[in-house]
C-alpha cells in the first residue's frame, strides 16, 4: 500500500495552523516521509483524491456546510485542528450577536452579498475522528495525533486541565502573581506553552467536560476577579461550546 | 558512621563549588515572586538556604515526571526495558519533611514488585539534608506529622548553628563525600551545644499543627467515610490536579506508547498521573468509578492518612503543606482534618 494520500482543507480561520505545519522544521521532512501531500494552500495547490482530510477553521456559511459535508464522504479519516475547527475559536463571538446586525457591522453596504449563519466547530457538523486543539496547533501533538490516524488507532486529548502539565514544568502559579489565567478549566495537551514562556492560558483548547464551575466562581471571588470578566475571556474562545448537545458526548469523542 | 562534623559558612560556597565540579548538584532556588524550585546549581550564593517547599519535591529526581521505561521496534516481538543512564546527582537543601517523602516513596518502590527504574536512580542519590530552625509558613504541618526533626533519609544533614553548619552523617557515602571535599572538621562541644540549643529552641516554636493526634488520624478517617466535609470539598474543587502533583509522596503513573513517524520503532513512557484528574478512574465504556470531584479528593485523603498506614505501617502525610499551599480552591489540610475531627467526636 502507498503512502496515505493528505489533503488539508481551511473554512473561517487565520491559517495560522496550516504556517505552523509548515514551519514544524526537521519534523516536516519525516512527517512528508510518512504521507502524500495532495492539497495545502499555504505551499502548493493541486485537486485530487485524499484518505486523509485534515480540517483547519470553522463553519460560518451554508457554503461551508455543504462543502464539508463533501470532504467528509470522500475522506475516511477526517482529523479537525485548531481551535477554530475543534470548538470554534475567535470565530465563535460572532454568535454573541444578532446575525444581521453583526453582518452588517462587518460588511456595510457589501452585507447583502454575504451570507452568514452561526459559527459552528467541525464536530458539529459531520463526525470527526480525530480532534487536534489550540490557537495555534502545537506541533508535537499534531504530530502525536498524525501517528495515530495513521496507524488507525484513537487520539485522545486529554481531559484534565493544563495546571497539571504546568505543575509538572514547574511553572510558578500566574494566580501566584496576580495573573488570571484560564488553565485551571482548559484541557491540557500543550504542554503549558504559554505558560511556559510567561503567558496567561487563554483557554484556546476548550473547557474540561467536567468543569467545576462552583469551585471557579469560589477562585473569582478569593481573588476578586469579576465574573463577566471572564466570562468574555472564557468566550473568546469558547462561545460556541453552546452548539454541543451534550457537553459529555464531545468528550467521550475526543 | 553517625558522628557530627562541622562546615564554616565561610566555605559553603566553595564547598558546592567543588561539588559541582565532580557531579550535578541540585538544590533550591528562587523561582519567580513567591517560590522556589530544586535546580541545578555551580554555587553555593545561588541557593536560598532558607525556603518555602519547593513547587515540586525532589521526587521528581527520583522518579522524573517522564521517563522512558521501554523501547520497542514493531519488527521485533520484544520489548527492550529501559533503565535511564543517569549521571550521579547530589540533593543539597532537603528539608525533612521532604526527607520523609523520599522514605516513604523508598519503601513503596522497594517493596516487590520492585520499581526497577526508580531504584536505580536512587543509587546514584546523594541526599543532603538542611533542617528547618523556624517554621517555613502556618500551611505546614511537619509537627503534628512528626517530621521536624531529622530521622534518617539522608547521606548528610545540615544544621545552621550561625557561623557553621554541625553536619550530621547518614552513611557511608555521606562521609565519604564530606571527607573528600576538604572542608569539615570534627565538632567540638560548643558546637555540639549551639544544636542542642537550636534543637530546645525548635520544641518551643513547633507546636502540634492540628487538631488530630497522629495516634488517632487513620481512625479518625475511617470513620468519616460518608462525611459532608467530602461534599463541601467536592463543591469547591476545581481538579486542576495540583495537590496530587506537589505531593512528595504521591508516585501514580500513566503509561502511554509513542511510536515513530517511520511507525515501527517507538517508546513506552510513563508520565505522573494523579486521582484527581477526570480521566484517573475513567474506563472504556466511558465509566468513571470517581466522577464526583468529592469522591476523588476523599481517596487522597485515604491514601495518606489511611490505607498506607495499612500496607506499610506509616502515613503518607509529611506535613510540608504543599498541597494547601497549592490549591486553587483553598482547599486546607488543616481544616479539613479539623472538620472531620469533630465530626468523629460525635
Amino acid at each position: 500500500m502507498g503512502k496515505p494520500r493528505v489533503a488539508f482543507f481551511d473554512f473561517a480561520c487565520c491559517e495560522g495552523c496550516q504556517l505552523q505545519v509548515a514551519n514544524m522544521g526537521e519534523d516536516l521532512l519525516a512527517v512528508l516521509g510518512a504521507i502524500d501531500v495532495v492539497e495545502f494552500r499555504e505551499v502548493m495547490s493541486e485537486k485530487g483524491e485524499y484518505d486523509i482530510a485534515i480540517i483547519e477553521g470553522s463553519i460560518t456559511t451554508s457554503r461551508d456546510v455543504e462543502r464539508i459535508k463533501k470532504i467528509r464522504q470522500k475522506a475516511k479519516v477526517l482529523m479537525a485542528y485548531g481551535s477554530c475547527a475543534t470548538i470554534g475559536g475567535v470565530n465563535g463571538m460572532k454568535n454573541n450577536f444578532e446575525l444581521d446586525h453583526i453582518r452588517r457591522y462587518v460588511y456595510k453596504d457589501a452585507a447583502k452579498y454575504f451570507e452568514t449563519i452561526p459559527t459552528r466547530a467541525v464536530h458539529q457538523v459531520v463526525p470527526v475522528d480525530y480532534f487536534v486543539n489550540g490557537c495555534p496547533i502545537y506541533i508535537p501533538e499534531f504530530v502525536k495525533a498524525l501517528k495515530c490516524a495513521l496507524i488507525g488507532i484513537p487520539y485522545k486529548v486529554p481531559d484534565h486541565a493544563v495546571c497539571v502539565e504546568c505543575k509538572l514544568n514547574e511553572n510558578e502559579c500566574l494566580y501566584d502573581k496576580g495573573l488570571t489565567c484560564l488553565g485551571p478549566v482548559t484541557k491540557a495537551g500543550c504542554n503549558s506553552w504559554c505558560v511556559n514562556h510567561n503567558n496567561i492560558c487563554y483557554g484556546c483548547r476548550g473547557m474540561v467536560t467536567n468543569p467545576a464551575e462552583n469551585g471557579a466562581r469560589d477562585i473569582l471571588e478569593k481573588y476578586k476577579i469579576p465574573m463577566p470578566w471572564v466570562e468574555n475571556k472564557m468566550n473568546m474562545y469558547n462561545k460556541v461550546r453552546e452548539h454541543d448537545e451534550k457537553e459529555e458526548a464531545h468528550g467521550k469523542k475526543c | 558512621m553517625n558522628h557530627y562534623m562541622v562546615l564554616k559558612k565561610k566555605d559553603f560556597n566553595a564547598f558546592i563549588e567543588k561539588l559541582s565540579k565532580k557531579m550535578k548538584v541540585a538544590a533550591p532556588v528562587r523561582k519567580g515572586v513567591k517560590n522556589f524550585a530544586f535546580e541545578e546549581v555551580t554555587r553555593g550564593d545561588a541557593i536560598s538556604r532558607v525556603s518555602l517547599p519547593t513547587i515540586l519535591p525532589p521526587k521528581k529526581y527520583f522518579m522524573p515526571q517522564r521517563e522512558t521505561i521501554q523501547t520497542f521496534d514493531r519488527a521485533v516481538p520484544r520489548w527492550n526495558s529501559v533503565v535511564s543512564e543517569n549521571d550521579a546527582i547530589v540533593i543539597f537543601g532537603v528539608h525533612t519533611c521532604d526527607l520523609s517523602g523520599i522514605q516513604f516513596l523508598n519503601a513503596v518502590m522497594g517493596t516487590p514488585p520492585k520499581d526497577a527504574n526508580y531504584l536505580a536512580r536512587k543509587a546514584n542519590i546523594t541526599v543532603i539534608g538542611l533542617e528547618c530552625n523556624d517554621y517555613c509558613d502556618a500551611y505546614a504541618s511537619c509537627k503534628a506529622m512528626k517530621t521536624h526533626l531529622p530521622s534518617g533519609g539522608y547521606d548528610l544533614f545540615f544544621t545552621d548553628i550561625g557561623d557553621a553548619f554541625m553536619v550530621q552523617t547518614g552513611s557511608a557515602a555521606g562521609e565519604t563525600l564530606a571527607q573528600e571535599t576538604g572542608f569539615f572538621t570534627t565538632a567540638d562541644t560548643g558546637e555540639q551545644k549551639k544544636l542542642g540549643n537550636i534543637r530546645k529552641k525548635k520544641e518551643k516554636i513547633f507546636k502540634d499543627e492540628i487538631s488530630v493526634k497522629y495516634a488517632n488520624l487513620r481512625t479518625v478517617f475511617e470513620k468519616t467515610v460518608q462525611s459532608e466535609v467530602w461534599e463541601d470539598i467536592g463543591s469547591r474543587c476545581v481538579a486542576c490536579g495540583n495537590c496530587t502533583n506537589v505531593c512528595p509522596t504521591c508516585y501514580c503513573f500513566d503509561i502511554q506508547d509513542e511510536i515513530d513517524l517511520n511507525l515501527r520503532t517507538g517508546r513506552r513512557v510513563r508520565v505522573w498521573d494523579g486521582c484527581q484528574n477526570e480521566e484517573f478512574a475513567k474506563v472504556a465504556g466511558g465509566e468513571n468509578f470517581r466522577r464526583k470531584r468529592g469522591q476523588r479528593q476523599r481517596h487522597r485523603y485515604m491514601r495518606k492518612f489511611a490505607y498506607p498506614m495499612e500496607k506499610y505501617g506509616t502515613y503518607a502525610c509529611t506535613g510540608c503543606g504543599r498541597c494547601t499551599r497549592t490549591c486553587m480552591a483553598k482547599i486546607s489540610l488543616k481544616e479539613t482534618i479539623h472538620a472531620l475531627g469533630e465530626e468523629a467526636k460525635s
